[in-house]
């Protein structure tokens, strides 16, 4: 089993995977950053995307959330907030609705979206964090897949 | 920025006046047209957002100081004095009820300049202490930190450092010698990083060298949504010095709507001289590389979409053929507006109103003129070429319940480019 | 005063009179503006600020699509009372030869049907401003004295043509006299955009063609 070590594998991996997976892929990597949003609703709609729950209103959820999140024009910018604002739109990412993802992917996007809230963190540093969440993403994939293939 | 006063005011809004100002002054017959083109009026119905009406106290000292007659009327007390009271009053329709849209100056029968008056009135306001507080903060953060939302170096070098992992495309602060220098807005780099990739991807396929200057990579200048002519100099002056530092041909604007009014016109008349460099958007840029072949799409989208004109780009910025030709290579579904073009209607944030907590009434009222747009036209996607823009547009729809995604031109450039590794 | 010397004093002293002022009072308005003069634009132009200019002095007669649509009676309503005044004045025989003009002169009957509609215009006009909450919020004394001394000359011209009410003499004194007012306040009321509005849609339209932007 190959296990995924660079960004084009991630991709492909995961461009590979069914809508369904790619929800259920693309929550696990918005769970790995959950905790840096401080919106409660966040987590209804992660379950939503796993458990076939109502997608649609779960979407408006996550539409809310991220706009509410985000740093309006002009206002003074909390870099630890506007993570908050990412991880809404990792979470908008996988609850989609279908005719709005066609031939995008959700889970690619969602995985983008949780590494830059993690570098939201590392903006009022030096810090390199960023290489902490791919490294992660890869591991959640790799672990999936292992699952997929070997039930 | 200085202490506020009444007197400063006054005298702020004296030194606006000009010819032009006092040729619009003198033949404002009081049609009421400049009303209907004004979308704080139509969609609330309130007659004080008129714009003439917006600019009443400049009028008066335009009278009373430099008229004859109005001298006269001064001295026989029949004129209503500016004091306190007027500021206070106008306040709100100065900033709040006014994005700067700038469709009242283009169907003025007269030939009135009415948006032009108020973006010069918000000097006087700025001075007396009559500004919304969230712009007063924005200002002071532009011109202490460098960025109105207070993005510091760091931050961009963290989105950099983002860029180059998922890309690879490494982008190099202060080159000297790089042909495009690219500025950045806050809410870009806060809101939208997919833009700063997308750029990347373009320039690297149109093998160009860009740079980003780490003392100047802010765009945007709430000294002109606010109208303070002294801090907005500072903050053009940061991307003068830089761009002639580095020595650049060309700086690009961002996806912003004022940003490139400020850099593009405003700019050179607030540094005193023209420029060293060539000031163009985004678009204008990416119009260039297509035409001259240097990028190439491929692919189409397929939904039915629209274009919003943001108002600074379109109507005040002479840019309205380029993202059509844009569209037209890679959307096969493209359908326009009514008033599309440069009679576009504003989003209803323009001009500092989505910075202005106090103003989202208002603000959310008169989305409903694009709402109106687009409920005409049933569209499933919605394209935007300013970051202001985008979030307005969106929270308007989301605030009406109107399931439509909002997408930036750049982006939706980048996602249909070809991407080839150049032979050598 | 007898009516003939009242005549005579209108058509004489008070018309020259009334055309100094009118005159001089225009001079001074577009001097206050002109002598405040402009900052040169410094930023690159994109095109031509002459061509700007001259272009949209023209193309501001013409109404915005979207704006013809909201309000197409009060647009109309414009385009009338500015065309018949026009006519009316210049078109008149008695007005051309006393103005000197090198025109060929419209019927009596065609004027007297355009004068009649130029009078209907200016009552529409003002209902509309009495009645529209824009027009009511920022109009000011001025604009229905502006509107009074437009509309005398016309109805005592009317008048005296039809030898209504008054004696033809005298009516035609009101009718000289009633021009004399228009023509002695206009510089102090905001009739001067019949001059202004040139400079106006100039120095928009400019900035606007150095720019390449709509104006």
């Amino acid at each position: 089993m190959n296990t995924i070590s660079s960004d084009m594998e991630f991709r492909q991996a995961l461009e590979a995977l069914s809508l369904e997976q790619q929800r259920y892929v693309g929550a696990r990597f918005v769970t790995n950053v959950l905790s840096l949003s401080e919106d409660a609703r966040l987590q209804q709609v992660v379950e939503a995307a796993t458990s076939e729950g109502d997608l649609e209103s779960a979407f408006k959820i996550a539409k809310r959330a991220s706009l509410e999140a985000h740093t309006r024009c002009g206002t003074e910018g909390d870099w630890n907030d506007q993570a908050g604002y990412f991880v809404a739109r990792g979470v908008e990412a996988i609850v989609e609705p279908q005719i709005r993802t066609a031939g995008k992917n959700p889970a690619w996007k969602a995985a983008m979206q949780c590494r830059m809230a993690r570098t939201c963190l590392a903006s009022e540093s030096d810090e390199d964090t960023h290489d902490l969440e791919t490294g992660a993403q890869y591991q959640l994939l790799n672990d999936y897949l292992e699952k997929v293939n070997n039930p | 920025m200085s202490k506020p006063s009444i007197k400063k005011g006054i005298d702020f809004i004296k030194a606006q006046i000009d010819a032009p100002v006092a040729s619009f002054f003198s033949s404002c017959v009081h049609c009421g047209l400049c009303a209907e083109a004004c979308l704080f009026y139509t969609e609330s119905g309130d007659p004080k957002y008129t714009p003439i009406n917006k600019v009443e106290p400049m009028r008066r000292i335009w009278e009373q100081e430099y008229t004859m007659l109005g001298k006269l009327k001064s001295a026989l007390g029949l004129t209503k004095p500016v004091d306190e009271e007027t500021f206070k009053k106008w306040e709100t329709m100065v900033y709040d009820g006014c994005s700067l849209c700038g469709r009242c100056s283009v169907v003025c029968p007269v030939g009135n300049d009415i948006s032009g008056m108020v973006r010069k009135i918000r000097e006087g306001f700025a001075a007396a202490g009559y500004a919304p507080p969230d712009l007063i903060g924005a200002t002071q953060r532009a011109v202490e930190i460098g960025s109105p939302m207070g993005v510091k170096l760091p931050a961009v070098k963290a989105q950099l450092r983002h860029l180059e992992e998922d890309t690879g495309l490494k982008v190099t602060l202060d080159e000297k010698g790089a042909e495009y220098m690219v500025l950045l807005s806050s809410m870009e780099i806060m809101n939208f990083p997919e833009y700063l990739e997308a750029i990347a991807r373009i320039m690297k396929q149109a093998g160009k060298t860009w740079t980003i200057a780490s003392t100047a990579f802010e765009a945007t200048n709430s000294g002109i949504q606010i109208g303070v002519s002294d801090l907005a100099k500072v903050i053009v002056s940061r991307i003068v010095d830089a761009a002639e530092e580095l020595g650049v041909k060309t700086v690009i604007s961002p996806e912003c709507g004022h940003a490139y009014t400020a850099v593009r016109w405003e700019g050179p008349n607030l540094i005193g001289r023209p420029y060293k460099f060539e000031v163009k958007h985004i678009l204008e840029v990416l119009d260039e590389f297509t035409k001259a072949g240097l990028i190439r799409t491929e692919g189409m989208e397929e939904s039915r979409l629209t274009y919003h004109d943001p108002c600074q780009i379109a109507r005040k910025g002479g840019i309205v053929e380029e993202p059509r030709r844009l569209l037209n290579q890679i959307a096969s579904n493209f359908v326009e507006m009514s008033d599309a073009g440069a009679m576009n209607w504003c989003c209803s944030g323009g001009g500092g109103v989505s910075a202005n907590e106090r103003a989202e009434e208002i603000k959310l009222t008169a989305f409903n003129r694009k709402k109106s747009q687009l409920d005409a036209l049933k569209v499933d996607t919605l394209v935007t070429a300013c970051a202001n823009c985008r979030l307005t547009l969106e929270e308007g729809l989301e605030h009406n319940g109107m399931d439509i995604p909002v997408v930036g031109l750049t982006e939706m450039v980048a996602e249909h480019l070809v991407e080839e590794e150049s032979v050598s | 005063m007898e009516v003939n010397e009242l005549l005579i004093w209108a058509r004489g002293p008070a018309f020259n009179m009334a055309l100094a002022i009118f005159v001089f009072g225009m001079l001074l308005r577009l001097f206050e503006i002109i002598s405040l003069g402009r900052k040169s634009d410094l930023s690159a132009a994109r095109d031509s600020g002459l061509s700007g200019g001259l272009r949209t002095i023209f193309s501001r007669s013409l109404p915005r699509k979207t704006v013809f649509a909201r309000e197409p009676l009060r647009i109309l309503n414009g385009y009338i009372l500015h065309i018949g005044l026009f006519v009316v004045i210049f078109f008149y025989r008695p007005h051309i030869e006393l103005l000197g003009l090198d025109l060929a002169g419209l019927s009596s009957s065609v004027i007297d049907a355009v004068t009649v509609i130029t009078i209907l215009s200016l009552f529409a006009a003002l209902l509309m401003r009495l009645y529209s909450p824009v027009l009511q919020h920022i109009s000011t004394v001025g604009d229905y004295l502006a509107w009074l001394i437009t509309l005398l000359p016309l109805i005592t011209g009317y008048m005296a043509y039809h030898h209504l009410m008054l004696d033809y003499t005298q009516m035609l004194a009101y009718h000289i006299l009633s021009v004399e007012l228009l023509l002695v306040l206009a510089p102090f009321t905001k009739l001067t955009h019949m001059f202004s509005f040139v400079l106006a849609r100039w120095y928009q339209g400019y900035l606007a063609g150095r720019r390449g932007v709509e104006s």
